[in-house]
């Protein structure tokens, strides 16, 4: 059984690119410490199958092989790639992680990502024993679900480590866990100094993406790193989108669908639970 | 039925009211020491570096040492192995991390000890409404009381990466041999 124990411990790494922090409690510090361990290890995993920039990563090979044959890859690539599908089906295309060329193209990810062709996510298929195999030349990058997805991994381990509380925040995608409610801070989209909104979040995720973060490459050159992969244009403008859906993958994904397609965007959040809060400036 | 999604205009421009700051100590000297090396002695090793190797450093590592970071707070590993306090500064952020190296050289471990950010407070964004559906109101709470958990677009580690390269640059040219 559970302690009772109200000891909080936080812990705080530089993983995925941006800031991972942990926070849980419901047990003694060492066995939290351990939890929270496992936590970290659970994202360090996603990241190196899921990365796009790591030549070594698994889909990395994925990118490289699956055109010519079928690739074999993890429980958890396939799984996000299985959902990244549904979710491509469900909004039409709005949601789309075979954007990679086009980021390849504009210099935010490695050059060897370029393809020719127009390939899209139903050139992806997912076949049995966990192979994949593109039926174009395409290139995928996770960027867009497998952050939410890592800090999903990251919530089961604490979970199963018998925490009682958690919360997982990976720059700002993050998700709790548990009876406690956590005070969430809103960053205002340009002036990153300054924070704009104050919730609660019980037992929930909660995600960001915004094309305004990069103020350099806001001002002189139209392009993000987030894109309407309908008309292959980047989403830029003060703009910033918050989704809080039951699980952080499904927040992190949902925000590019609210971008790029707010209307049919709608129905999509009533269906999986979810709801979103869209800036401005 | 309140709609899924809520759409709020923010001033571009908005003003700043005092600044509340978001520290966080994640892990003292000590705690980092044993998080990384478990029941190891660790033995002060601190040391300032020459100009010549402050240089090599910059010049092998691609990142360049600011005055403070010529001093090497550092900690020598029994049985092998190093134990590094670093900060560095970013845009909008100010951290302080630890570096756990194995005997070899090789990353053993990274933490973040100390992280601070300077926050304004939002004054004008006049909708204020406790949005999400079923939650309490949060409405009230001081900007200077709690500001713990942040959801934004996300910020770069960067600057920390580039400081684990200096300090690997720096294990390669000084601790090495």
């Amino acid at each position: 059984m559970k302690s009772c124990s109200n000891t909080e411990v936080r812990r705080c790494r530089p993983l995925l690119g941006t800031f991972v922090e942990i926070t849980a409690t419901g047990l003694d510090e060492g066995q939290i410490g351990r939890a929270i361990e496992a936590g970290f290890d659970a994202i360090e995993r996603v990241q190196r199958l899921m990365s796009a920039h790591d030549p070594s990563s698994e889909l990395s090979q994925v990118n490289e092989e699956a055109f010519l044959r079928p690739v074999k890859v993890s429980h958890e690539t396939f799984e996000v790639l299985k959902r990244g599908i549904s979710l491509a089906r469900e909004s039409a295309g709005a949601f789309d992680f075979t954007i990679a060329p086009l980021l390849a193209r504009w210099g935010l990810l490695p050059a060897h990502l370029r393809r020719s062709g127009n390939g899209d996510w139903r050139n992806v298929q997912m076949l049995a024993h966990r192979r994949v195999r593109f039926t174009k030349p395409l290139a995928i990058d996770l960027g867009g679900i497998a952050k939410g997805f890592a800090v999903d991994e990251a919530i089961e381990r604490l979970r199963r480590c018998g925490v009682s509380s958690a919360l997982v925040n990976a720059g700002g995608d993050l998700r709790a866990f548990g009876p406690k409610s956590f005070i969430i801070r809103l960053r205002h989209p340009i002036q990153q100094r300054l924070l704009t909104r104050t919730l609660r979040l019980r037992d929930a995720a909660l995600a960001t993406s915004s094309p305004c973060f990069t103020e350099s490459r806001l001002r002189r050159c139209p392009i993000s790193h987030l894109i309407n992969p309908l008309d292959g244009s980047a989403v830029t403008g003060g703009i910033s989108v918050t989704v809080r859906a039951p699980e952080c993958w499904l927040a992190d994904a949902l925000t590019k669908v609210v971008l790029t397609q707010p209307i049919l965007a709608t129905q999509l959040l009533a269906k999986h639970t979810s709801e979103a809060l869209v800036f401005t400036v | 039925m309140r709609p899924t999604i809520e759409w709020v205009v923010l001033p571009a421009a908005m003003v700043s009211a005092p600044c509340a700051t978001h520290a966080v100590q994640y892990l003292s000297v000590a705690a980092a020491q044993q998080a990384m090396f478990p029941g190891a002695t660790l033995t002060p090793a601190d040391r300032r570096l020459t100009d010549a190797e402050h240089k090599a450093i910059e010049t092998a590592s691609g990142v360049r040492g600011r005055g403070r970071q010529r001093d090497l707070k550092l900690w020598r590993v029994e049985g092998g192995g190093w134990f590094i306090v670093d900060e560095v500064i970013g845009k909008h952020e100010f951290i302080t991390y630890a570096l756990g190296l194995n005997a070899d050289g090789s990353v053993k471990h990274i933490e973040v000890m100390d992280y601070r950010e300077n926050y304004g407070a939002q004054v004008r964004d006049e909708k204020w409404r406790n949005q999400f559906r079923g939650k309490s109101h949060g409405a009230n709470l001081k900007l200077n009381d709690d500001i713990r958990n942040i959801s934004g677009a996300t910020l770069s580690c960067r600057h920390l990466t580039d400081g684990v390269k200096r300090l690997l640059a720096t294990y390669e040219i000084v601790l090495k041999h």
